[in-house]
């Protein structure tokens, strides 16, 4: 998952986008309105993090424009002005979420991780889709109720594709969304990782959760549990 | 005496008493002074009659024949007499149209000489006489005295005074009359524009109108200009006042959240767990002062009142998505047409506020109730706002708590009940209470008053 955060103090910026990274995310940041409003628009992202006090273009007229152009991601805001003027003015123009300045880490990087799930059209944090479980806040796969050791990236991919279960993903999009800035993009890495995945979840190959759709990309091929 | 109207009716009113009541005593005195001299003049020349059919008798005296030229003299009651009197008591003749009456004749005169003045009969009917005194030569060139006496009854002259002072009267009264309703006629085009000032104004007061129209005639143009601009510059103010403070809010809490989130990246230890509440006490000290302020209500002139539906979807719109999860049943049931008359941030910071809570503690249900304080009087802008919510609500012992803390911040928990001071503190500035008790669905029921506004009276 690709996160962009808009924020104008790099202190905060920066200890936040490490964090974020450290939890799996790829990155991209801005640190004013108008780049901000740039990345929104031309990179591949799955959520924005806004901050509403922001030079050159307000949080605000930033989030309006996005979503004028038609994207649909979730937009977290993160805002001093903790007065409800300001929160509503911010969610009536296309914002999902807030946090309030000073935020723990912890509560944006769970707001986050509710808004992703909640794009994708699950409810709680534990995705499950058959017998598989995957829990969002602890970064836990089970399949069958037994536990299933990742690595991060491996995390990063299954994440990505039971999120957007049902949905086709390509190869591309993977690799955008899951590497950070621009090092080397070999789309073979890709298909080795899913490789594993499949050996980890599903060794007797009888469960089949993830699809290969030849020259389009990947589906998480598990009907949705019910009550998720 | 406040209105412009009523003064200057009464000055005017005053003015015509005084103008009139000397042009009546002018005019009045004026006609009788020159009927007077008519009544005079005719005296007069009855006076000469006499004198002129007056003939000596054999002795040299003076006689007057039985019958007089002037018929009146002849006739009873006529109301004109005459009289002749030599230097004795008894007249020598009087006329017979004075049989049975005595007629007082004035004073006589020094030979040569006239005289008039003013008698009464014994009725009370007054005379106005004249008296002329002469010397008559006898046979034997003896001087005998004579005194030729007319007079003549005013009552018919006094009628038609007073027939003219009436009409006067009547006259005057009528131009007054007339006068005074046109000058209040012209008065109420003159002072419409005053009056249109006037409810503009307190249009603008109780937030329906936001500046004065521009049609008002040239005097007052520049009351009207000036009145506008001190309406935009109190609304810059306190616009500049909250975003000063906002601005504040932000310099101080972003370096705050940079702090906290570094801190979050360091190994948990005693120094990030002080650090940490030295942040929180920070924090806390920030939102509550920084916010506070702004709620201070200062019937700022032209704050429009706010169309509280609206609002209220807005925030309502807003809330789903944040417990988008949850998706708690929020109800609206609010008084078509209310307005909050004040600043929106005001309305929505208390409605945010205990919408929140009750989202956030309900089981499922929250309901906000908005009614005007006096049953079906909308206009008044005083109101009550109820949010209800199904969770386990709040115990008495702990509601007054609630309801203290945040008032001095150094006395309290700190990261709790900052939102629900905020809202004690906008209630009590708009002149308001919050009272906190339990609800039909089964939580918490926290009501907010707000009165109407000062201004309204």
């Amino acid at each position: 998952m690709r996160l962009l955060v808009i924020e104008d103090d790099a202190t905060l910026r920066e200890s936040l986008c490490r964090q974020l990274g450290d939890a799996g995310f790829g990155i991209e940041q801005a640190a004013d309105g108008k780049e901000g409003l740039y990345f929104a628009l031309e990179y591949p992202v799955d959520l924005a993090i806004v901050d509403l006090g922001l030079p050159e273009m307000s949080g605000i007229d930033v989030i309006k424009e996005v979503r004028a152009k038609g994207k649909t991601y979730p937009i977290l805001i993160l805002t001093a002005r903790d007065r409800w003027q300001d929160k509503v003015d911010g969610l009536s123009a296309g914002a999902d979420d807030y946090v309030v300045k000073p935020f723990h880490f912890e509560e944006v990087s769970a707001r986050v991780n509710a808004l992703l799930r909640r794009s994708g059209g699950w409810a709680t944090s534990t995705l499950s889709a058959g017998p598989v479980a995957l829990d969002t806040s602890r970064q836990e796969l089970k399949v069958n109720d037994a536990a299933i050791e990742l690595t991060s990236f491996e995390y990063r991919i299954i994440e990505h594709l039971m999120i957007r279960a049902g949905e086709v993903i390509s190869k591309t999009e993977l690799t955008d969304r899951l590497y950070d800035q621009d090092f080397e993009r070999d789309s073979n890495v890709i298909e080795v990782f899913i490789g594993r995945l499949r050996k980890k979840m599903d060794p007797d190959n009888t469960l089949q959760p993830i699809e290969t759709l030849r020259g389009r990309g990947y589906r998480f091929a598990l009907e949705r549990n019910q009550d998720t | 005496m406040s209105s412009l109207s009523a003064r200057l009716l009464i000055s005017v009113t005053l003015l015509l008493v005084f103008f009139f009541g000397v042009t009546i005593v002018v005019l009045d005195t004026a006609f009788r002074e020159a009927g007077e001299q008519a009544q005079e003049d005719i005296l007069d020349g009855m006076l000469m009659a006499l004198i002129a059919e007056a003939e000596p008798n054999s002795r040299g005296e003076l006689e007057m024949p039985l019958d007089l030229q002037e018929p009146r003299f002849g006739n009873l009651g006529s109301g004109l007499y005459g009289a002749l009197f030599d230097n004795t008591e008894s007249p020598v003749w009087t006329s017979r149209s004075s049989l049975g009456l005595n007629v007082p004749y004035g004073p006589s005169p020094d030979p040569g000489t006239n005289v008039f003045s003013r008698l009464r009969l014994e009725d009370g009917t007054p005379l106005m006489s004249l008296s002329l005194a002469v010397q008559w030569e006898l046979n034997n060139g003896e001087l005998k005295p004579y005194t030729f006496n007319v007079a003549q009854s005013l009552d018919s002259f006094n009628a038609q005074v007073a027939s003219f002072r009436q009409q006067l009267f009547t006259w005057f009264a009528a131009i007054a009359v007339i006068m005074l309703s046109s000058i209040s006629f012209v008065m109420r085009g003159l002072l419409k524009p005053l009056r249109q000032i006037e409810s503009e104004i307190s249009e603008v007061e109780e937030g329906r109108r936001q500046t004065l129209s521009d049609d008002f005639p040239t005097e007052l143009t520049s009351v009207a200009r000036n009145m506008n601009l001190l309406i935009g510059s109190e609304r810059a103010r306190s616009e500049r006042y909250r975003n000063t403070l906002d601005n504040l809010a932000h310099s101080l809490k972003t370096p705050l959240a940079a702090i906290r989130t570094v801190l979050s990246e360091q190994q948990t230890s005693e120094m990030t767990e002080r650090v940490e509440t030295q942040i929180e006490r920070m924090n806390d000290i920030v939102r509550y002062q920084l916010r506070k302020p702004a709620t201070i209500h200062t019937e700022t002139l032209g704050v429009a009142a706010v169309p509280v539906h609206h609002e209220l979807t807005r925030l309502v719109d807003g809330l789903a998505k944040v417990y988008k999860e949850k998706n708690p049943d929020i109800e609206l049931d609010v008084t078509e047409g209310i307005r909050f008359h004040g600043e929106t941030g005001d309305f929505l910071e208390v409605a945010g506020n205990l919408l929140d809570n009750a989202c956030k503690w309900s089981k499922q249900r929250v309901k906000l109730t908005i009614r005007p304080m006096e049953k079906g009087n909308i206009d008044s802008g005083g109101m009550i706002l109820t949010v209800e919510d199904d969770g386990p609500g709040i115990p008495e012992q702990a509601a007054d708590a609630l309801l203290k803390r945040g008032m001095r911040l150094d006395e309290s928990a700190p990261g709790h009940g900052i939102g629900l001071s905020v809202v004690k503190d906008i209630a009590a500035s708009y002149g308001g209470d919050v009272r906190i008790a339990k609800s039909d669905l089964g939580g918490a029921a926290i009501t907010v008053t707000i009165a109407p506004p000062q201004s309204a009276s």
